[in-house]
């Protein structure tokens, strides 16, 4: 039996608004959770939201995935297990983790919740996806630094979903420790954590990696926003099954009308891939459009090489 | 007390075939090396399958052990001729692999079953059921994230039956390690392969957002901002991590030169011993601290072992000036009767320098030179040549594989 090739729309949100909005403008899947427990998450929901947004997705027939994605320490194990009951109980459509550990955790608490497995920087080759998928994994979410075609390749030779991110700023760098409250201590500054910050590379003034920390450590995002709208043809011909739009440091209206355009250029695609061609310049201008100044757009690691 | 089992593993890192002869005659049980194939440190000097077989043989004089790395986080081209290679490496007599990529974890359980298997610190191993779930799958031991502290060493013992395996010197990754790509994203150098740049080490401008225009922050304070990390050392507190159950006490560096690698293994070895010797009354001595601090390329600090560190485990503004040494000559031979020593020149030295032996069990002396000759006994005032033979009149008695070194 063959089943249709519906790839699924993913994308972030840092409140209820946001993933009322982006699942209503034509995400398929919202990635919510509580900063205990996930990394870059561009909120904060409890329980109680989480439960709220399961509810509306599923009345329009789609997924909540919560991030569960943080490098955990002995004392994360201490309440994730209740965690997770309670999010498997409200029937959330699966969860998004990168420590070996959910393995182990999903097996001795006997729970059935889908995992996304995201290990950042670490999903590089079929081989680990598949020893992954022989211990539970049920959606892979690729590294990415991988160049497109090795994307592709990796979802020829994996029986599971393959998720990459197709829009928004990606994450380079995670320390546990606070290095950003350390250096104003160390410069003698007041530190507020709700101020928006960057660093630049010495002499490169067109960088703009953006810096923040969370209740998980200090994380550094790429200079540029991925943007792959040029490219969907490549991604969907290679039956990529998720496209991920990361909204984190947007504002709502933006990550909005990002998943709207994204949407409509997926579906122009499926439905008759002239017409994605014909309507491609339009989509990209559109997102010219709505682009902060300070943040440049491209494609990543999908056409490029690295030396090692 | 609780009762000590045994002795942890002291396990340094060898760069090449002679690093890791002074490595483990020096004191270390084991040592890491890095083949031509699925190692980081691409430019460190690897080694060959003979220079293995070399090294695996002269460490079994000495009962040690070799382990290989094999640690990168491979794409999918990399995985080529991974099952010949482990193979290759158990039929060597390689003791155990360092993996963190479950790709070559699998290919290392097919190939060479019997080739134990090393969970590296790539993986980020932090909390005891990620250990846990490594003993299910059959791996001996763990290598513990640096982010880790010793009462979160002391949990994981205690709840799981698995060895770990946790540095206590050397540099560190400021991120979890393997995951962070500054490299990628600014060289397109692959970190995660080999080709870590040190991004983290470099300086930046750092900027607040504003409304109307963004705050240099680092331009106003008058100090770039950058993520360095302090060295780790935990000279100081040895005994914490052994008696928290530590089974083996790993060095960091297979790019450091023999005279570090020697030092620290050297004064670790000698603090090991000393605590087992009577671990009631073990006190540490100022000199090991001091012998540290001889092979110190930056400021020391116990990292995350303590509680999280502060700014004050930073490395900001300037480098630190830190007295160095350079390795400047390596004993051959002593002849009692005449009082002289025969000495490989490793750096320039020469009469009236001011000099340190040292050798394995913490033997110490210093002393000026006062006379120094070539192969063929003619007198010298200084020893030039790189790998010349000297011959040099010792206040104390000597022996092979003792080194001398210099303040710069």
């Amino acid at each position: 039996m063959t089943t249709e090739y519906q790839p699924e729309l993913q994308a972030t949100a840092k409140d209820l608004d946001e993933a009322k909005r982006v699942l209503a403008a034509g995400a398929d899947a919202v990635f919510v959770g509580n900063q205990q427990f996930g990394n870059r998450i561009a909120g904060d929901f409890s329980i109680a939201m989480i439960e709220e947004i399961t509810q509306f997705a599923h009345e329009l027939d789609k997924k909540v995935y919560v991030m569960v994605n943080a490098i955990y320490h002995n004392e994360h194990l201490q309440t994730l297990p209740d965690y997770l009951i309670a999010i498997n109980d409200m029937q959330v459509d699966g969860i998004v983790a990168g420590d070996q550990s959910i393995y182990q955790l999903l097996q001795d608490l006997d729970v059935s919740l889908p995992l996304i497995w995201n290990p950042a920087t670490l999903s590089t080759n079929y081989q680990t996806l598949r020893f992954w998928s022989a211990r539970g994994l049920r959606r892979a979410a690729l590294s990415n630094e991988l160049r497109l075609d090795a994307s592709i390749e990796i979802k020829q030779h994996l029986d599971r979903a393959v998720d990459i991110q197709v829009h928004g700023m990606t994450c380079i760098f995670q320390s546990k420790r606070k290095l950003v409250k350390n250096y104003y201590d160390h410069i003698d500054r007041p530190y507020d954590p709700e101020i928006e910050r960057y660093i630049r590379e010495d002499k490169k003034s067109e960088t703009h990696y953006p810096i923040f920390e969370d209740s998980n450590g200090t994380h550094i995002m790429s200079t540029e926003d991925l943007m792959m709208i040029d490219y969907l043809d490549e991604i969907l011909a290679g039956k990529i099954d998720g496209l991920k739009i990361e909204g984190l440091l947007k504002s709502t209206d933006y990550n909005e009308q990002i998943v709207k355009i994204y949407r409509e250029a997926i579906d122009a695609y499926l439905d008759d891939p002239a017409v994605y061609q014909m309507k491609k310049a339009g989509y990209r201008q559109a997102i010219y459009q709505i682009q902060p100044d300070a943040r440049k757009l491209n494609t990543g690691f999908y056409f490029k090489e690295q030396i090692y | 007390m609780q009762k000590l089992k045994q002795k942890p593993e002291l396990l340094a890192p060898a760069g090449n075939l002679e690093k890791l002869k002074f490595a483990i005659h020096y004191g270390a049980d084991a040592v890491y090396i890095g083949g031509k194939q699925f190692g980081l440190r691409s430019n460190a000097g690897n080694f060959t399958f003979e220079e293995m077989a070399e090294g695996v043989a002269f460490a079994k004089q000495y009962n040690a052990k070799v382990y290989v790395a094999t640690n990168i986080i491979a794409h999918n081209e990399n995985l080529a001729g991974a099952a010949d290679y482990f193979k290759k490496l158990y039929e060597i007599g390689i003791s155990a692999v360092i993996a963190a990529d479950p790709a070559l974890i699998q290919a290392c359980k097919e190939a060479a079953p019997d080739l134990e298997v090393h969970i590296s610190t790539q993986a980020s191993i932090a909390n005891w059921k990620t250990a846990e779930f490594w003993k299910n799958e059959g791996s001996p031991r763990v290598v513990l994230a640096r982010e880790v502290s010793v009462a979160e060493i002391r949990e994981m013992k205690e709840k799981v039956d698995i060895e770990i395996e946790a540095f206590i010197h050397g540099a560190m990754c400021i991120s979890y390690s393997g995951r962070c790509v500054l490299s990628n994203h600014m060289t397109s150098r692959d970190a995660n392969r080999g080709g870590c740049a040190q991004s983290c080490r470099w300086k930046y401008d750092l900027f607040e957002n504003g409304v109307e225009t963004d705050t240099e922050v680092s331009e106003e304070a008058e100090e770039l901002y950058t993520m360095s990390s302090q060295d780790l050392s935990m000279v100081e507190h040895l005994p914490d991590l052994i008696e928290a159950g530590v089974d083996s006490l790993k060095i960091e560096g297979r790019m450091k030169s023999i005279h570090y690698v020697a030092t620290v293994v050297n004064v670790y070895r000698t603090i090991i011993d000393a605590y087992f010797e009577d671990p009631d009354n073990y006190q540490l001595k100022q000199e090991w601290v001091d012998e540290i601090w001889k092979a110190a390329q930056r400021n020391l600090s116990t990292a995350f072992y303590y509680g999280e560190p502060t700014s004050k485990d930073q490395l900001y503004g300037k480098p630190e000036r830190l007295p160095k040494y350079d390795f400047a000559g390596l004993v051959l031979d002593y002849d009692a009767t005449t009082q002289i020593a025969t000495i490989q020149q490793r750096n320039n030295f020469g009469v009236g320098d001011d000099v340190e032996f040292f050798g394995p069990n913490f033997h110490h002396f210093k002393q000026t030179i006062t006379e120094l000759y070539d192969e063929k006994g003619e007198p010298l005032e200084r020893a030039k040549h790189a790998m010349m033979i000297t011959k040099v009149k010792v206040d104390q008695p000597v022996v092979y594989l003792e080194m001398m070194r210099k303040q710069k």
